[in-house]
């Protein structure tokens, strides 16, 4: 084969490699998080440094801080589980009751200390027809 | 009425392409070209009757059919009429038939255009749009039909409504002219798979496939620069691009056809590297279906993606359909698309082309893995890992720094081989300036940072490399006119294909200028009452007030904020609001809360504030503050692209510049 392909080949798959190694590491939270059901969470024991969460907001469980509006405790659940989540920072603007989340941050003491709280995007958020005026 | 219309055309779309496979089958043992032409009429009807019945969704969305469910999920009496329109491709029914109809305007000029010049290409053309169009119709009339009507047990008085942040100007363009782009990736699809199905890879098929992948990877474009320039002006993260699976998707085809449209400038030149224009070609489409798999699987978790009905097994089986017949053909065809000629050196000009290719097929490669690798570790050993921005900054910083460069030296290269003296004259201009915007960025900067610093060594390298190239070619243009308008006037209507390439180069170097700016981003968030003031980032917060109005569709609250610099020059007041939309509603759940961001745009810097919270008792306001370093410079990057690129498809004679 030509050299010229022969190098690109190899630079190619050298980088596969190393991208390969680098996900491997999943120690590095940087790099890697991992997502943990409610449920598996419920069972930890342990602090985990790094988690993430999806799930929905438990009703009537969002309560803002009277002295700091930007600190929020709630509950996120999915089916019969779920566990408390703190935020101190800006909500996303579709973040209520029932409200589709992602969370991530540290775990600890059944708590979920995060520092990212994501709703669905809004160009991708469906009506739900349940709520519309009906008679 | 209306709606039965637009629900009939879709059935009866289904119907012509039973037909049009019939008629194929048909021709294939007959060789009748009566059934050929047959196929034909069987295709334009079904693009037409799609058409039709998309108009007809337009015109129940328009007079607010609420007897429908889709048009009682997206719009209400109160939708203005323009967001009626774009509530078309609000949701997954209308956006699938949304793409439907675009597949069908590209079908319409593929089949009168482009089939009406490379006959060959007829029969399987008209198998794989078939097979395309017969997959999104059995979606559009079985999965999700946008024409089902409500619930019986309903009676729908106003409909949900539009989404408030979509509601916008840039978010009513961004979706279509992307729809325009992924779309247009099967044209290049069913060229590229008939072409080896009748083994017509050859010089007609590059220059008009090459058109079709410029008009198409434009759209692409624009679409992927208008998605970030909506979420930065509207959800008030203070970015654009946060690397999230349905973004990454969008990217990778993007990748695979800026590859293949540098690649295929090679075949064009020399006849080389046919297989791998076909993989790229075809590549694209593939990584379209992915992405849209993706969005509407819910099998990675994503704040794009649709909650409602999964199409993932539908899509998933449409893909790997596609790949084995891709890979069929291939694997038959591959023999004879190898050619005899070589690339025999590494500085050569097609030398560069191929690094460039290797580039974007490692970029491809990196977002790929990170963007499937929660499946892929959840398959390993269970555990659902998620990839986060670090990872794909990590690696894509510096390998897009080296593509940076690349889109420098590539000019400067040579066909065949670039002799030692030809080197060192055209790169010794561009290395000089380089250095020395490196020794001013070690001056001027405060904080030195290795990325941003070779990243600007790079951005001027590229631009003193590609301007001395347009000169050049300026020059040549002088030399033969006597008058300076002429001059330009040659300049621009000649060697369109290279100049605009140039234009689309610097756009993507002034992106770069604006990637460096998000190393030096900051944020704050605080709380102030009216009155009081905060020093962040040599800038001074003043509140001045925060008032309160009622307006069409919403409640707002509005803060009055000077910003001061550290020299105390009074810079702007900024107006963040705090939305209620829906405020009248008794129902807490159906008031929507929304930030309207204000932003302080300069070409240097952009002050971004948003209105995180209110509480009205204390009168405490809460805001969030970032400044932006040079984030103008990616929209001014994109305008630029843009017009590059349609400067380079441009015709101004057909005969030049091929035709689609």
């Amino acid at each position: 084969m030509n050299k010229i392909y022969t190098s690109l080949i190899l630079i190619f798959a050298l980088v596969v490699l190393w991208t390969i190694y680098l996900t491997s590491i999943k120690e590095d939270e940087k790099i890697a998080t991992r997502y943990y059901t409610i449920k598996e969470l419920s069972l930890e024991n342990q602090s985990i440094s790094s988690v993430k969460v999806g799930g929905l907001v438990k009703p009537n469980s969002i309560n803002i801080s009277e002295s700091n509006r930007l600190e929020v405790w709630f509950y996120v659940y999915q089916g019969e589980d779920s566990l408390q989540v703190y935020y101190n920072g800006t909500r996303p603007d579709l973040f209520k009751d029932d409200a589709e989340v992602v969370v991530a941050g540290k775990f600890d003491n059944n708590l979920i200390m995060a520092t990212e709280l994501q709703t669905k995007c809004a160009s991708r958020y469906e009506g739900d027809l349940k709520n519309t005026n009906t008679i | 009425m209306i709606s039965q219309i637009g629900s009939l055309a879709l059935n009866i779309a289904s119907g012509l392409i039973l037909s049009t496979f019939f008629f194929l089958f048909y021709y294939r043992f007959t060789k009748n070209k009566i059934f050929i032409d047959l196929s034909e009429r069987a295709i334009i009807a079904t693009c037409l009757s799609i058409i039709l019945s998309t108009i007809c969704l337009l015109n129940e969305l328009l007079i607010s059919n609420f007897n429908l469910q889709y048009v009682a999920q997206y719009t209400s009496y109160e939708t203005p009429m323009f967001f009626k329109v774009t509530s078309l491709w609000a949701g997954q029914a209308g956006s699938l038939l949304f793409w439907s109809f675009i597949m069908s305007i590209y079908s319409l000029i593929y089949i009168l255009s482009t089939l009406k010049r490379i006959k060959e290409l007829k029969y399987p053309s008209y198998l794989i749009l078939a097979f395309i169009f017969g997959f999104f119709l059995v979606l559009s009339n079985f999965i999700a039909n946008p024409f089902e009507p409500v619930s019986l047990d309903i009676i729908v008085q106003n409909g949900n409504g539009l989404n408030p942040l979509l509601q916008n100007v840039t978010m009513a363009i961004h979706p279509p002219i992307l729809y325009l782009g992924f779309v247009g990736t099967s044209i290049i699809f069913v060229m590229t798979l008939s072409a080896l199905i009748a083994n017509q890879i050859n010089h007609k098929w590059i220059s008009s496939i090459r058109l079709w992948a410029l008009i198409i990877w434009t759209f692409l474009s624009a679409g992927i620069i208008l998605g970030g320039y909506w979420a930065y002006n509207e959800l008030g993260w203070g970015g654009y691009w946060a690397w999230d699976p349905v973004e990454n998707s969008s990217l990778m085809p993007w990748l695979m056809l800026t590859a293949f449209i540098h690649s295929s400038i090679i075949q064009e030149k020399r006849g080389m590297l046919k297989t791998w224009n076909v993989l790229l070609a075809s590549s694209t489409y593939l990584f379209v279906i992915l992405g849209t798999f993706i969005t509407r699987s819910g099998i990675i978790s994503s704040v794009h993606s649709f909650t409602a009905e999964s199409l993932g097994p539908l899509f998933f089986t449409f893909l790997l359909l596609l790949i084995l017949l891709t890979g069929f053909w291939f694997f038959k065809r591959y023999r004879l698309l190898q050619s005899r000629d070589k690339i025999e050196s590494f500085t050569s000009r097609e030398g560069g082309f191929l690094y460039n290719n290797l580039i974007l097929l490692i970029m491809c490669f990196i977002i790929l893995w990170g963007t499937l690798f929660p499946i892929i570790s959840e398959a390993w050993d269970g555990n659902k890992i998620h990839i986060g921005a670090n990872y794909f900054n990590q690696l894509n910083v510096p390998i897009g720094i080296v593509l940076l460069f690349l889109m420098g030296i590539g000019p400067l290269l040579s066909w065949k081989n670039t002799s030692s003296s030809t080197f060192i004259s055209n790169f010794s201009i561009p290395m000089i300036l380089s250095f020395i915007s490196g020794l001013f960025y070690m001056i001027f900067t405060d904080e030195f940072k290795i990325y941003p610093f070779i990243t600007s060594m790079g951005i001027v390298f590229t631009l003193t490399s590609i301007i001395g190239e347009l000169q050049k070619s300026f020059k040549s243009s002088y030399n033969n006119n006597s008058s300076l308008s002429k001059a330009i006037l040659q300049l621009l209507s000649k060697n369109r294909h290279k100049n605009g390439g140039y234009i689309v180069h610097i756009g993507i170097t002034l992106l770069f200028v604006g990637f460096v700016g998000r190393a030096f981003e900051v944020e704050k968030e605080f709380v102030l009452s009216p009155g009081e003031e905060i020093y962040f980032a040599n800038h001074i917060f003043k509140l001045n007030n925060v008032t309160s109005e009622a307006r069409d569709n919403h409640y707002a609250f509005i803060s009055d904020m000077d910003v001061v610099d550290e020299n105390n020059k009074y810079l702007t007041t900024l107006y963040p609001e705090k939305r209620i939309y829906f405020y009248w509603n008794p129902d807490p759940d159906k008031r929507q809360p929304h930030s309207e961001l204000d932003i302080y745009s300069t070409m240097s810097k952009d002050i971004y504030s948003i209105f995180s919270s209110y509480d009205a008792q204390k009168n405490e306001a809460y805001f969030k503050i970032m400044i932006n370093p040079l984030v103008n410079w990616v929209w001014i990057g994109g305008i630029v692209i843009v017009f590059g690129a349609l400067f380079a498809f441009w015709p101004s004679s057909r005969r030049n510049y091929g035709t689609v």
